[in-house]
């Protein structure tokens, strides 16, 4: 569904991406896992359009979105919930969602897909009418990943959904990502959490550095030794 | 009790004043907050509204209120122009405003600022003009109150109603908001950031304009070239006051700001110039205080 090709990136004239290649297959989660300032949320915001590679391709269903605007790309179906969240704070819970449902493709039928993210999380309807700014970080990130679901996404992009969260609230995020992708979704997950990332992955992209240094099926991945002590710090 | 009398005259005097100001903070605060650009020329446009409304007077006899469409329709092209004739090269695929950008986008609209009131010198004369328009008084009690600034207080808040109802009940709307917390997130749930902060800004110009237009019921030999030098400080004092991005906040400010002027002077022995420096003086314990503005 999605291929970045020979990607490099970066901010300000500092490269931080090199010759980055990697595959989103329909259908399945994929994960790009490595530490802090290897370059993963920077391959998202190239696929998200809000970074314009210096070299290299991006294609999204054979087509070659390289130089759309993002706000293009999320009409064409790729939908983000980026780094942080980055909810609109003064805005209520449901104008949060509902501005996800913003783009032609999805605003016919807001208040279905609305109806669909408040049965997925059923908190956010006890919430709907408060600023998102008086909500705890994990029901912030249940609006991103809904504000992002409201755009009837058929790929969705989440940047590092744990962050910042407690670890029971992560198994909870990590079982409603699991529910989509059960449901058929096309995913795309950056995470540190590399480990319970990887459990419930499709296949895996390790990133260090800027590049991709390995990729495989998860438990290839996990298995890896260098890998164990590099990134998941279990002995 | 003649004190009293005056006092509630007063009072409501600048209450009505106050609707007026609170427009046109409230354009200021929309071109603040959606293009993010301090509008050093603000107080010319408001000039500019005054004098669309004097020349619509002085060819058509139109009142001032028959003005608000044509004022209107002029801010919102010149809004449009604005935006793309210049801060579009500035703010075209940034995330925020970068220091750069803050000092090209104040020097120049500063120097707009100045081009405008000479160029307004040039073409009008220093000198003061008016719109001689008196539908009459209505009599409340002890309170004597103009119709002119009844009506122009009616449809100032009727304005600010309307753009609150535009902001939060309409798709383009929201999307205008949205652009002005978070312009990546906002890009994200497909939002072209070109739409949102060229209309936002158009409105702002409009709102401006239209704002000037109703002052000048409050100025009936009071318009001239470098007016905004007077009314340009006064909207910035009511945006901080009220909050930036806060619609409401213009009204609550414009209304602090109208009655501390008029009640100012009948204790400040009518000396206008005190009582707008007490208008400016309690910007400090509001920034000291609550530097989010008076509104939660």
């Amino acid at each position: 569904m999605l291929q970045l090709e020979g990607i490099d990136a970066g901010y300000a004239g500092t490269q931080v991406l090199w010759d980055v290649a990697l595959e989103a297959k329909q259908g399945a989660m994929t994960v790009i896992v490595g530490p802090n300032g290897a370059g993963k949320s920077t391959v998202l915001k190239v696929i998200n359009g809000l970074l314009r590679p210096t070299r290299g391709k991006v294609l999204f269903q054979g087509n070659d979105i390289t130089r759309r605007p993002a706000h293009e790309r999320t009409e064409a179906g790729i939908s983000s919930c980026p780094e942080g969240r980055r909810l609109f704070p003064q805005l209520t819970v449901e104008a949060n969602l509902r501005l996800g449902a913003y783009a032609k493709r999805a605003r016919g039928s807001a208040d279905e897909t609305l109806e669909y993210v408040y049965r997925l999380f059923p908190r956010l309807r006890e919430r709907a009418h408060l600023k998102t700014i008086r909500l705890s970080g994990g029901e912030q990130q249940m609006v991103g990943i809904g504000r992002a679901l409201m755009a009837k996404p058929l790929l969705l992009i989440l940047d590092e959904p744990s962050l910042g969260l407690a670890p029971k609230t992560v198994s909870e995020i990590f079982q409603k990502v699991r529910e989509l992708r059960e449901g058929g979704l096309t995913l795309l997950l950056v995470e540190q959490n590399a480990y319970q990332a990887l459990r419930i992955a499709d296949f895996g992209y390790v990133m260090q550095e800027g590049r991709i240094v390995n990729a495989g099926p998860p438990d290839r991945l996990l298995d890896l030794e260098d890998l164990r002590k590099a990134y998941f710090a279990i002995p | 009790m003649a004190d009293a009398a005056l006092f509630l005259s007063d009072l409501a005097l600048g209450v009505l004043l106050g609707c007026v100001f609170a427009v046109i903070a409230h354009g200021l605060n929309l071109i603040w907050g959606v293009a993010k650009v301090v509008n050093v020329a603000h107080g010319e446009f408001i000039m500019l509204g005054a004098y669309g409304a004097y020349f619509l007077n002085l060819w058509f006899g139109f009142n001032p209120l028959l003005s608000i469409p044509f004022d209107a329709a002029i801010g919102l092209g010149v809004g449009v122009l604005f935006y793309f004739g210049f801060l579009h090269r500035e703010l075209r695929g940034k995330e925020s405003m970068d220091l750069q950008s803050e000092m090209v986008t104040l020097v120049s609209t500063f120097g707009l600022s100045l081009v405008l009131i000479n160029t307004a010198q040039k073409l009008w004369t220093p000198d003061n003009v008016g719109i001689p328009w008196s539908p009459g008084y209505v009599v409340f009690g002890p309170v004597q109150l103009p119709l002119g600034g009844l009506y122009v207080a009616i449809v100032s808040v009727s304005i600010i109603a309307l753009s609150h109802v535009f902001l939060s009940k309409t798709y383009l709307g929201n999307a205008i908001r949205a652009h002005s917390q978070d312009i990546p997130a906002a890009q994200l749930v497909g939002i072209n950031p070109t739409i949102t902060a060229s209309i936002g800004t158009a409105v702002g110009f409009g709102i401006t304009m239209v704002g000037g237009a109703l002052l000048t019921v409050w100025l009936p030999t009071g318009i001239f070239p470098a007016m905004g030098n007077l009314y340009a400080p006064i909207s910035f004092v009511i945006v901080v006051l009220g909050g930036p991005g806060k619609m409401w906040g213009s009204l609550v400010g414009g209304l602090t700001l109208g009655v501390i002027i008029n009640v100012g002077q009948l204790f400040l022995g009518n000396n206008l110039s005190l009582a707008e420096a007490a208008a400016f003086l309690i910007l400090i314990p509001v920034l000291l205080l609550r530097p989010e503005g008076i509104l939660r």
